[in-house]
């Protein structure tokens, strides 16, 4: 009997370590916590010991051992002093414990993140992170007691069911805008062409308007929608934070342009830059153009070609080339034995950028010009030859009178083409040496500015009440100019 | 009466033409169901052995999952954020794309619709996948809370120098003792006909932040504002401009392009650069060593580089995450962090390489090592997305003479304080 008594007394120390380490006797898991995650508590038979380690694993199969799971996370049980405690939402995962009196508190972290309770702990409940969204999965806890023993708890199955969070809305009032700008632009044509063939008596022919409806329908789409919704975009708060759901402002953002830091200089800058190119183009144009169109001028051919190398080769590599060129460890310094950073100083630059695309500019227009001006009648300048009329009184009041309806529309495009010239200040200089805080650029014109706007500061709405104004002043200064030349009536 | 109806065939057949393409694009999905695309964006520069190392390892993965089809697309670094941006914002964001954690900070903020542009990718990480990482790393990937990228590599400025112009001149290697005055003095020896003592861009905010740390300044105190306008931050500028402006040591208007032109061609003794280009400086079979940033003299300080954590995002509009996430895990993993630090030098984050001796062992990789702990790591804060721009109009401000350097940084100082409560 004493022999019974001491095996069982034995037998009992023997099984106390085991029967002292905390064994999961619960487990429950909630598929339906968010995205790619499952929700698992387990509670323990004891509080927790000092060193336990429960580890949590997953498998697309009942787990049995864990030789066929994945190691998913890890819980230790030990001291938590000087430890952190994010509060829930603000860790990589939420996971918090329970001391038995049902208040659940988020775990403490070590420095690795690895996720620690206090002793005493019954209860874990934590959300487990990267699961397979819809699939079935086998979770087990392994409890690991402080001398190195473990029990395996039987496994649940679970699968997370949340779909994806993200909702992508179709935001249908771009397109419904889209459609309506269209489709009202497209109304405006048809009538106003419908009107101009009353005016003119135009009754005969109904499918006229027909025929043109593709012409019609691409001039919307290509050019009526994004000037219009350019202009709606010119009074929302559109920008990075508040593209999608942006409300009407009213007039804030051309204030904003107008009282940008820099308005009138980049104004003024912009208009430097376009006067002083569009007379260098037509007057180097002009003279090149009567050069090349001498008849005594020898090789007129090869001279022509290499007039027009600027023009054919792609603008953006002859200004890297200028670029490099004017840097300091360029061409220009290497001839000229200087040390010149002109690209680094805010008038250097201004004079550059306007000296490379002059010389950018100049074929198109002597291009231009030449054919205008061999389509001059020979007979006058042969009876003012007769007549023994000087060259220079023969360019005045014969080739430049006769040259004026090609010269005022190709002054009037030239204009607004260098007006809106972004590559040459954009790869030069980009729009630097920037000194102003808030403000554009040394070398900026409106263009550009307007790309930093939109691009690097985001702000959307601003940037296309920077178009609309750079759009009125072209129109204002188109009508001014035609009004005042005569333009069309030249043309036609 | 046939032209007409002729005519009104015509006209029908127009309108239906658009409609049988759309139905025979419809199909085209239908048949491309089963395999899975996945569009990325990386930032390595062409041609270079980062790209063809991310390309091997981009093949591999589709080799290892049939089902998967990557498509690439190379990016600029710089204007990463911006692209990527404007790409989210219209609706055509890849799904997978690289980023640095000064990057992440400007993107974070941005909402289409309400909703962000970045996955957080906390719920798509196990922990013990997240253990795999160097705490400092992952953190620096998070912003406000969301774990917006998985970091691949990290790196910083270092000082490369070259050992057969250092012997010629009879002068010492730098040393982990150095100091500033001792790297001045060795670049003013060194500084003989075309040859320059030292090049780096001066005017480049990203070179300055370290000299900035090491005179005593930062770029925000600990709650987050901004906090240029210190002296350390002025005396930092001034000594940093003096450099090409006074003691002429570096070449005028030195910038990224011109530095390493300069060091690749022996025109200059040292530069001060990040591990991304050593590979290109040793295909060029240039002499180089590497040795840590000296120590300012006054301060006692060493100069303490910017430590950027670049790594991989996932969109917020991709509609296959969990196959992106595998992607971003697989490019950030052990094994391919691996292969790139030895073929690129690039700077490992994961925790088992940095005890590995193959990383260990290597002296450039341990070099930089050495380096990254002397760094600050890059805040991922709007702030620090915001802060190159302003700091850069103060260089130029300064380096034109227009402002004094405490002036300068003053406005700079106010300039993104005012961005960054929205006025």
């Amino acid at each position: 009997m004493n022999r019974v008594f001491l095996i069982a007394i034995f037998s009992f120390l023997l099984l106390l370590p085991i029967s002292h380490a905390s064994e999961v006797t619960s487990l429950e898991s909630d598929g339906d916590v968010g995205y790619r995650q499952v929700g698992l508590m387990w509670s323990t038979d004891i509080p927790s010991e000092e060193g336990t380690i429960f580890e949590v694993w997953i498998s697309n199969e009942t787990i049995i051992e864990i030789s066929n799971a994945t190691k998913h996370s890890l819980v230790r049980v030990g001291n938590v002093s000087n430890l952190l405690q994010p509060g829930i939402g603000e860790w990589y995962d939420d996971c918090q414990y329970s001391i038995g009196d049902e208040n659940w508190n988020p775990v403490y972290r070590e420095l690795d993140g690895t996720a620690v309770i206090p002793p005493g702990a019954i209860g874990v409940n934590c959300t487990l992170s990267g699961i397979s969204s819809g699939l079935e999965i086998h979770i087990a806890v392994l409890s690991i007691n402080p001398s190195g023993g473990s029990i395996l708890s039987s496994s649940i199955s679970s699968s997370s069911t949340s779909s994806d969070e993200e909702i992508i809305v179709i935001e249908t009032s771009p397109y419904i805008f889209a459609i309506g700008s269209i489709a009202l632009s497209i109304f405006i044509l048809l009538f106003v062409l419908r009107w101009m063939d009353y005016r003119e008596g135009r009754t005969t022919s109904r499918f006229a308007h027909l025929y043109i409806a593709p012409a019609i329908l691409a001039l919307s789409v290509l050019t009526f929608y994004p000037v219009l919704y350019g202009i709606w975009l010119s009074f929302t708060n559109a920008d990075q934070s508040h593209l999608g759901d942006q409300s009407i402002i009213g007039f804030d953002n051309f204030i904003t342009v107008i009282s940008t830091s820099g308005f009138l200089r980049v104004t003024g800058f912009t208009l430097v830059w376009s006067v002083v190119n569009v007379v260098a183009h037509i007057g180097f144009g002009l003279l090149l153009a009567i050069a090349l169109n001498s008849n005594d001028l020898r090789g007129r051919s090869a001279y022509r070609t290499a007039l027009l190398l600027p023009w054919a080769i792609p603008s953006y590599i002859s200004v890297l080339v200028w670029r490099g060129l004017y840097e300091p460890t360029g061409a220009l310094n290497d001839f000229l034995g200087t040390d010149l950073n002109l690209l680094a100083d805010p008038n250097g630059a201004k004079i550059v950028v306007i000296l490379v695309n002059i010389w950018l500019g100049i074929p198109f227009m002597m291009m231009s010009i030449s054919g205008a001006l061999q389509a001059l009648p020979k007979d006058m300048y042969e009876a003012a030859e007769v007549d023994g009329i000087s060259n220079f009184s023969r360019f005045r009041y014969l080739t430049l009178p006769n040259l004026k309806s090609a010269l005022v529309p190709l002054s009037l495009l030239g204009f607004i083409w260098t007006f809106n010239m972004f590559n040459v200040i954009y790869l030069m200089t980009d729009g630097g040496p920037n000194l102003d805080f808030d403000g554009p650029g040394s070398t900026d014109i409106l263009i550009t500015y307007v790309y930093d706007v939109a691009f690097r500061d985001g702000a959307y709405g601003v940037a296309a009440a920077w178009s609309v104004v750079i759009f009125l002043m072209l129109v204002v200064f188109s009508w001014t100019y035609m009004k005042k030349t005569n333009a069309t009536e030249a043309v036609t | 009466m046939i032209r007409r109806i002729f005519f009104s065939l015509l006209v029908i057949s127009i309108l239906l033409f658009p409609g049988c393409l759309a139905s025979n694009q419809s199909l085209e999905v239908e048949d491309n169901e089963s395999t899975i695309e996945l569009v990325v964006w990386h930032s390595f520069a062409a041609e270079s052995k980062e790209q063809a190392t991310f390309e091997s390892k981009i093949d591999q993965f589709m080799a290892s999952n049939p089902s998967v089809e990557v498509k690439i697309s190379a990016i600029p670094y710089t204007e990463a954020d911006n692209q990527f941006m404007v790409a989210a914002q219209g609706g055509e964001a890849p799904d997978v794309v690289r980023l640095s954690n000064d990057q992440l900070g400007k993107i974070g903020h941005v909402r289409v619709g309400g909703q962000p542009l970045l996955e957080d990718l906390r719920a798509h990480l196990t922990p013990i996948e997240r253990s795999k990482f160097d705490p400092r790393a992952l953190n620096a990937m998070r912003y406000e809370g969301d774990l917006l990228g998985i970091p691949a590599s990290q790196d910083c400025l270092s000082l490369l120098f070259n050992p057969v112009l250092f012997d010629a001149a009879g002068v010492d290697y730098p040393d982990e003792n150095w100091t500033l005055d001792d790297m001045l003095l060795a670049a003013s020896t060194l500084t003989s006909g075309d040859v320059s003592g030292l090049a780096l861009p001066v005017k480049d905010p990203y070179w300055w932040f370290g000299f900035q740390a090491g005179f005593g300044g930062s770029l925000f105190d600990q709650n987050g504002t901004p906090s240029l306008n210190s002296n350390g931050s002025s005396d930092s500028m001034d000594w940093i401009l003096d450099l090409e402006l006074e003691h002429e040591i570096v070449q005028t208007g030195t910038n990224k392009e011109s530095m390493k032109n300069q060091f690749l061609s022996s025109k200059v003794a040292m530069i001060i650069d990040g591990p991304w280009n050593w590979a290109t400086y040793e295909a060029g079979r240039i002499p180089l060593k590497q040795s840590v940033l000296p120590i300012v003299t006054d301060s006692g300080e060493r100069i303490s580089p910017l430590v950027t954590f670049k790594g991989w995002s996932v969109s917020k509009q991709s509609l296959n995450k969990e196959w992106s996430t595998k992607l971003a895990l697989y490019l950030s993993s052990s094994d391919v962090q691996k292969e790139f630090a030895i073929e690129t030098y690039t700077m490992p984050t994961t925790i088992d390489l940095y005890d590995n001796p193959d990383i260990s062992e290597n002296i450039v990789l341990s070099g930089f090592l050495e380096q990254l702990m002397e760094g600050t790591p890059a805040p991922t804060t709007r702030g620090m997305s915001l802060v190159y721009a302003p700091v850069g109009t103060a260089f130029e401000n300064v380096y034109t003479g227009a402002l004094n350097s405490s002036e300068a940084l003053l406005l700079a100082n106010e300039s993104l304080q005012s961005e960054l409560e929205g006025n």
